[in-house]
């Protein structure tokens, strides 16, 4: 693929002499503009995101219980961390489910993606069908349909009953309630799945002609132009869905009535944060913990940053 | 049109983040001193959407007698816990709130309630000195019960009858095991004696004090053992894994459902209060209520009696703390209240408006008022309240038996574990 470079435009001419002052008050008045526009914003960011994430991270090296003023006990919250065998648990079940679902849901997405891409008719109503579970996959109803779908009497069990299996209350069993939880997140795979048919729209078309020509399968086309062009894609959903699942509450609340049961087994990280703030009141330990993910987060998303350069592909690039 | 300075921007700037400040604290009813009009007051309480209905009809009907306007604060029970936490960081809390069971002496401990005897348009004078001392919190009467509980077993008499069975009145556990593992046997279908209900802490709590043990203790420690927490566990597995209850796959968890599995037990351990709720699913169905089982050698004094309670907040001034008082008068010593709103909090903790709401009781409210009666009755060692710091233990309570039930954990272990973190979470809240 041959590139073009966009010429360098010439320096805009210098102001004509006399002219400054007049240049300089209608940037201004730009600028003023400019900040009332964004005043909401920065407002916001100040007031409700930065103001509270400095107060959490000095929380976090606190002993504070919401009734009384924190004292300070310097890196304590952290080290508590490492006895805790419920941080532990929460910690396991939540990289289980992020690496389970992640994959599986951008597998799915893009499966679905390459059938939508077909030219079907109606292509619109599928992909708001398909997109559908991602506005509700997340909120108390769908949480609440799934015990219906996965309970004792649910639909599943009615489904194997009629192949002469017998089911179990998904949901209440140790070994597979986090499973359901996956296969919830698998099924919002509407977001990714937009993204990716929106990418996939963008391949040129005549390197497929190309390849047909020289006889490659369908698969080989896949494989050599459609997964390499597509890897930017890929990579901004990646990094999207992976945050995404670690941040995971609502399902998880919601199926186990908050307590993260059966045996801990859908104990995210959140809820476990969420618990030790809002039940325990332990605002200084739920601060540490939240403060942790973060860094994790922050480490896996600049690790993927780092390995993206191996297996990202971006056209503009010289290699 | 003026031009916008970087000064002018700055300042209004300024302006818009200090009243947006302002206005978040404000809170959801607009803070302590902002809610409109002198006789408004802050109410907050939680349920589900039937209470709410009925509640406010209740305080529409207040509003008719004392010209007081409720403004009010409801959520179910989880969210509101969670509201009145970040409530309290603020000190922004209602004026009249309900206090949710995990946390009463975690407000005691922080100043929340303001004393009653400061309040001196809440006239006490129905109630004997006894009702006064059972309803203190640490030697102080700080906050008003509105209703009592008592845990209790409800039988469902249609199923007793179909199937040929009496509950007795006077029965002991070792009877309850016998007769529940013979009837889940014999009674054909799927039905079963009871739903495995060992999580239920009211009645894991008459069993400890049968025991000569008490859930919590008056300086605020555990107040059972390992040996009474274990042989809690261990009566309800014998019945579970003899198939006398119904499994924790039937009944959605170690906590059952009633929705799910409560018209084909036979007995269920509950609170006397929840027969009008859970009633009303089943109106087909008659149901009648049990004192729990109890061996010969119980300990003196074992029943006891459950108040979910009311508070004003200290915060609230005098004048509203005043109106407070008649609202609290209203709510618990006027028959007209429980006319409206039923029953559904338990039986009124005021004798009188017990006894005139009786020709007005539906027949399961009957039910209610007279094992409550009972154990009002009866003699009663003195009951503490969960300390700080344990708000979580009903939730390692159901953890330690879930691990129990799916076979991770013995029932010695179960129980080590449950007291040791509970005893972490007193000793840091005392820290």
């Amino acid at each position: 693929m041959t590139l073009t470079r966009t010429p360098v435009s010439s320096p805009p001419a210098p102001p004509a002499p006399g002219r400054p002052a007049k240049r300089r008050a209608r940037l201004g008045r730009q600028d003023g503009a400019a900040h009332v526009f964004m005043a909401p914003w920065l407002v916001g960011l100040v007031v409700i995101t930065l103001i509270p994430m400095i107060a959490s991270l000095y929380l976090s090296f606190t002993d504070y219980n919401i009734l009384s003023a924190p004292t300070f006990v310097g890196t304590e919250n952290y080290e508590r961390m490492l006895d805790d065998s419920r941080f532990w648990s929460s910690a396991r079940v939540t990289l289980v489910y992020v690496l389970v679902s992640v994959p599986l849901q951008l597998a799915f997405a893009l499966a679905l993606a390459l059938v939508l891409d077909k030219g079907l008719r109606g292509l619109a109503i599928y992909r708001s069908a398909y997109y559908l579970p991602s506005l509700l996959g997340t909120s108390v109803a769908v949480a609440v349909l799934w015990r219906q779908i996965f309970g004792h009497d649910g639909l599943v069990n009615h489904a194997l009953g009629f192949f002469g299996i017998e089911g179990t209350n998904w949901l209440q069993n140790p070994s597979t309630a986090l499973s359901t939880l996956i296969v919830l997140n698998v099924w919002t795979f509407g977001s990714p799945m937009v993204i990716f048919l929106a990418g996939l729209r963008q391949l040129p078309e005549e390197l497929y002609e190309a390849a047909r020509v020289d006889g490659a399968s369908v698969l080989r086309q896949f494989m050599s132009i459609t997964v390499p062009l597509l890897t930017p894609i890929i990579f901004f959903n990646l990094i999207l869905q992976t945050i995404g699942s670690f941040q995971a509450f609502t399902q998880a609340h919601v199926v186990s009535g908050g307590t993260g049961g059966p045996v801990d087994s859908t104990l995210f990280y959140t809820l476990y944060v969420y618990q030790q703030a809002f039940v325990n009141f332990d605002m200084g330990y739920a601060s540490a913990l939240a403060w942790v993910l973060l860094a994790v987060i922050a480490v896996i998303t600049a690790g993927h940053f780092l390995l993206s350069r191996y297996w990202v592909f971006y056209g503009d690039s010289d290699d | 049109m003026r031009e916008l300075s970087r000064r002018n921007f700055l300042v209004a700037a300024g302006i818009a983040a200090g009243a947006g400040i302002l206005a978040g604290c404000s809170g959801v009813a607009g803070g302590t001193g902002s809610a409109t009009g002198t006789r408004t007051l802050r109410y907050a309480f939680w349920g589900n959407t039937v209470r709410q209905q009925n509640f406010q009809k209740a305080f529409e009907q207040m509003k008719e007698a004392l010209d007081i306007t409720l403004k009010v604060e409801f959520a179910d029970y989880d969210a509101y816990q969670e509201r009145m936490t970040t409530q309290m960081a603020a000190g922004n809390v209602a004026d009249i709130f309900w206090v949710p069971s995990p946390h009463v002496m975690t407000y005691e401990a922080n100043g929340l309630y303001r004393p009653l005897s400061e309040i001196s348009s809440l006239d006490l004078s129905d109630y004997s000195d006894a009702d006064l001392k059972d309803f203190e919190l640490a030697g102080s009467l700080n906050t008003m019960p509105f209703g009592i509980f008592v845990p209790v077993v409800r039988s469902n008499q249609t199923l007793a009858q179909e199937d040929g069975v009496e509950i007795p009145d006077d029965w002991d556990w070792d009877w309850l095991t016998d007769f529940a593992i013979d009837y889940s046997k014999n009674a054909g279908g799927d039905r079963k004696a009871l739903s495995y209900g060992a999580d239920h802490d009211l009645s894991f709590e008459a069993w400890l004090r049968q025991h000569g043990e008490q859930l919590w203790t008056e300086d605020g420690k555990v107040g059972f053992t390992e040996d009474g927490l274990g042989g809690w566990i261990e009566w309800w597995e014998k019945l579970r894994k003899a198939g006398a209850t119904t499994s924790i796959s039937e009944q959605d968890g170690v906590s059952p459902s009633w929705e799910d599995v409560g018209d084909r037990c036979l007995l269920w351990f509950g609170n006397s209060n929840h027969i009008v709720d859970d009633a009303a699913m089943y109106p087909e169905m008659d149901f009648q209520l049990h004192q729990p089982p109890a061996g010969t050698d119980a300990s003196a004094g074992h029943h006891y009696l459950y108040f979910p309670r009311m508070a004003v907040y200290q915060e609230t001034d005098d004048e509203r703390a005043e109106l407070a008082g008649k609202v609290l008068q209203y709510s618990t010593s006027d028959v007209e209240m429980p006319k409206v709103v039923g029953l559904t909090m338990g039986v009124p903790p005021n004798p009188r408006v017990a006894e005139e709401y009786a020709e007005f009781a539906t027949p399961d409210e009957q039910e209610m008022l007279r094992i409550t009666a009972q154990a009002r009755d009866a003699d009663r060692r003195p009951r503490y309240e969960a300390p700080p710091g344990t708000s979580a233990w009903r939730t390692t309570f159901t953890r330690v038996l879930e691990e129990v039930t799916v076979g991770k954990a013995s029932v010695s272990d179960a129980a080590a574990t449950m007291i040791t973190e509970i005893d972490r979470g007193i000793s840091r809240a005392a820290d």
